[in-house]
């Protein structure tokens, strides 16, 4: 009040929380209709059925009292599924046919995929809006080949030794490669934590084998699938199978959840929207496996019913621990102008539904 | 009239605002009444009703009108004469019978894919299989199986010569003929015991411990017309297919990929893929009975050795425990069937 001339008051950073306003029943209703719908249809519907999921969880998608939006056109997702169901069904007749065709299909794949990832992830950008204006991505083909591709053969090419690093370039091209009206995200961190995390999640993986070599020895025996015994080839697997299957099964999601979640942590917290507006993620390793790992569990005891409350659990708790620091009240962002979204790709990677979980 | 926000044309900028019809005219206004935007109801297009979702109207020039208030968004849209085809589907999905009905269609069609579909779809796939791959899947299973589990067989050259020869006899009832078949003998050691088991290339393996048991020719007969059963009817390709089926069918029915929910599959899958392996034994041993009779045998040689075999599995340790094969309730129910077909 009393001071005269002083900076303008946009430069005081204000932080607001993300949060979810889904509901597990309300979203239980469109979830089982979604599904209902898609069987009588033989699978039509499911165009819609996506539309509708993203446009849910987008949409109770909340910060600053503004929702987030999804626009993406079902009838364009129909399409782009139809030209990927040819696409298989072609593979599937010409490897029939003969066998050497996969020398053809190889390669094919070698250059489709990384198309379809960019197609996939300028897609479901361009329709995602959050007050009135549309995000972008703007990663190149060439990027995605070198980001899924190259990397990771590097990385694996190196003994395992790189594979932190070439995580980190593909963090790096999903991230910085969006953009917001126009404006980029940039995310930029130390090599060292990325390792760091990596030797950590290394550590418990040999514990956890050190240990289920020991447990699991007398148990090998059954994980043959093709075993066929002439007294006792039916009936269930031992209860003791099961569960070493289960422990397994547990030990394995628990650290790769831990693992991406720390990595989520570093690349979200440190991206900053067009060189000012701040990002932060605080989510804790264990209680994503947590999340993770009691869903399952309650969802296959309830024979998939839990299923829809699951989904706005997870959402719930991953916003919940997510924020953004502005240096304004964000007026300042207006639309960039698209070219007219036509180009199939971005349809046919609707269908496979690549799920990059960053 | 709508209470909302109106967002300037390609911009976050936003000012509270209401939306009223004048007459076939959308018009948003600011809290003083001040005309912000106006437009022909048919050129705006209005989101369609979700759940609790807020409503937008998008408006031709960039624009956008944005409020929480579903309700007041329908009349609008009858006071302006549009449309409101996605009601039924917000309908639908909020009302509890419609809901009911999409639960129960839901559950007796996913009961009838996991008891109909999922057979037919692996026996359709295994048919269409090329050899090739059967083989390279018997080769590399077998060759697992040599490495982690079985020793080479101890048996004397005149036993497995034996052996040798009633496969071949067998064979002779089978469509494949001696030349589909390949006897491998194996010791099983404490983890397998007396077992055999078919690969699909019509690789038979049959350990020394099994042989040992049998009190006579017929009943390794009978064995071997059970396996050559699993071959002929593709029974192994049939349940890797069934295994993969529920983690496929998941991934399409919810489109979700991603590794946790593969992992969380496989167990589902493993389930359903033992509940159909039943009928697979019934069949085998239905087989099996066939070709003993037709070589002058009879099928309760098959179900003594089936006795004995879950009295040498279960009898020192019991069965629920220590034993990987755990109990099989149906071996009564297969030794009764096999004998009624001896009559």
């Amino acid at each position: 009040m009393s001071d005269a001339g002083a900076a303008p008051p946009a430069a005081a950073p204000r932080t607001y929380e993300f949060e979810f306003r889904g509901d597990g029943g309300e979203y239980f209703g469109i979830w089982i209709v979604n599904l209902a719908l898609t069987v009588v249809t033989l699978g039509i519907y499911s165009a819609w059925a996506t539309v509708r999921t993203r446009r849910y969880f987008r949409g109770n998608t909340v910060l600053a009292d503004h929702a987030f939006d999804y626009h993406a056109s079902p009838v364009r997702i129909l399409i782009g599924r139809a030209i990927a169901v040819g696409i298989l069904v072609a593979y599937n007749i010409s490897i029939a046919i003969s066998p050497i065709m996969l020398i053809f299909w190889g390669p094919l794949a070698l250059f489709l995929i990384p198309w379809l990832i960019v197609s996939s992830l300028r897609f479901n950008a361009r329709n995602t809006s959050y007050r009135n204006v549309r995000f972008n991505f703007t990663g190149t083909y060439g990027g995605a080949a070198k980001a899924y591709f190259l990397w990771p053969i590097i990385g694996i090419l190196t003994g395992g030794l790189l594979i932190p690093l070439a995580r980190r370039v593909r963090d790096y091209f999903y991230i910085n490669n969006h953009t917001y009206g126009g404006r980029p995200f940039r995310t930029e961190f130390d090599a060292g934590r990325i390792y760091g995390i990596y030797i950590l999640a290394l550590a418990m993986w040999i514990g956890f084998i050190i240990v289920a070599a020991m447990l699991v020895f007398g148990f090998a025996a059954g994980m043959t699938p093709i075993k066929i015994e002439p007294g006792h080839g039916s009936g269930m697997p031992s209860p003791l199978l099961i569960l070493a299957v289960l422990i397994a099964e547990i030990v394995v999601i628990a650290i790769g959840v831990w693992l991406t979640t720390q990595i989520f942590n570093i690349a979200v917290g440190n991206t900053v929207l067009d060189g000012r507006h701040r990002l932060g993620a605080g989510l804790s390793g264990w209680h994503m496996s947590w999340i993770l790992i009691t869903n399952i569990v309650a969802t296959m005891l309830t024979l998939g019913i839990f299923y829809p409350w699951a989904q706005v659990r997870l959402a719930r708790y991953r916003l919940s621990c997510m924020s953004l620091e502005a240096r304004s009240n964000l007026d300042e962002f207006t639309s960039e102008a698209f070219a007219t979204q036509s180009a199939v790709g971005e349809e046919i990677a609707g269908f496979f539904d690549l799920d990059f979980g960053l | 009239m709508v209470e909302g926000n109106y967002f300037f044309p390609l911009s976050t900028r936003f000012v509270a605002a209401r939306a009223r019809p004048v007459n076939r005219l959308l018009r948003i206004e600011d809290m003083q009444g001040e005309t912000l935007a106006e437009f022909r109801a048919r050129a705006v297009i209005v989101s369609a009703r979700m759940g609790r979702l807020p409503r937008s109207i998008a408006l031709p020039d960039g624009g956008r009108f944005e409020t929480p208030d579903n309700d007041g968004v329908d009349a609008l849209k009858r006071a302006l004469g549009l449309g409101n085809p996605g009601r039924f589907l917000d309908m639908i999905e909020r009302s509890r019978n419609w809901i009911a009905l999409s639960l129960a269609m839901a559950a007796v069609l996913s009961y009838a894919f996991i008891e109909y579909g999922i057979p037919a779809i692996a026996l359709a796939l295994a048919r269409a299989t090329p050899p090739s791959v059967g083989t390279a899947i018997s080769r590399q299973t077998l060759d697992l199986m040599d490495r982690a589990m079985l020793r080479p067989s101890t048996l004397k050259p005149q036993d497995r010569a034996r052996a040798q020869a009633l496969l071949a006899r067998v064979a002779q009832q089978s469509p494949r003929g001696p030349k589909g078949y390949h006897l491998e003998l194996r010791h099983g050691g404490a983890g397998i015991g007396a077992n055999a088991f078919a690969l699909p290339d019509g690789t038979i393996v049959m350990t020394d411990e099994l042989w040992a048991l049998a009190r006579n020719d017929e009943e390794i007969e009978g064995v071997l017309g059970h396996e050559m059963s699993h071959v002929e009817r593709r029974h192994g390709l049939q349940e890797l297919y069934q295994a993969s089926m529920i983690p496929a069918a998941l991934a399409v029915v919810t489109g979700d990929i991603s590794q946790v929910s593969q992992l969380a599959a496989v167990l589902p899958g493993v389930l359903v893929e033992t509940h159909h392996a039943r009928d697979f034994e019934q069949q085998a041993d239905d087989d099996a009975a066939a070709k003993l009779i037709a070589m002058g045998a009879k099928p309760s040689r098959l179900a003594d050795l089936l006795e004995r075999l879950e009295t040498s599995h279960c009898g020192k340790t019991g069965c629920g425990s220590a034993s990987w094969l755990g109990s099989h309730p149906d071996t009564d129910a297969r030794v009764a069937r096999l004998r009624a077909e001896t009559k």
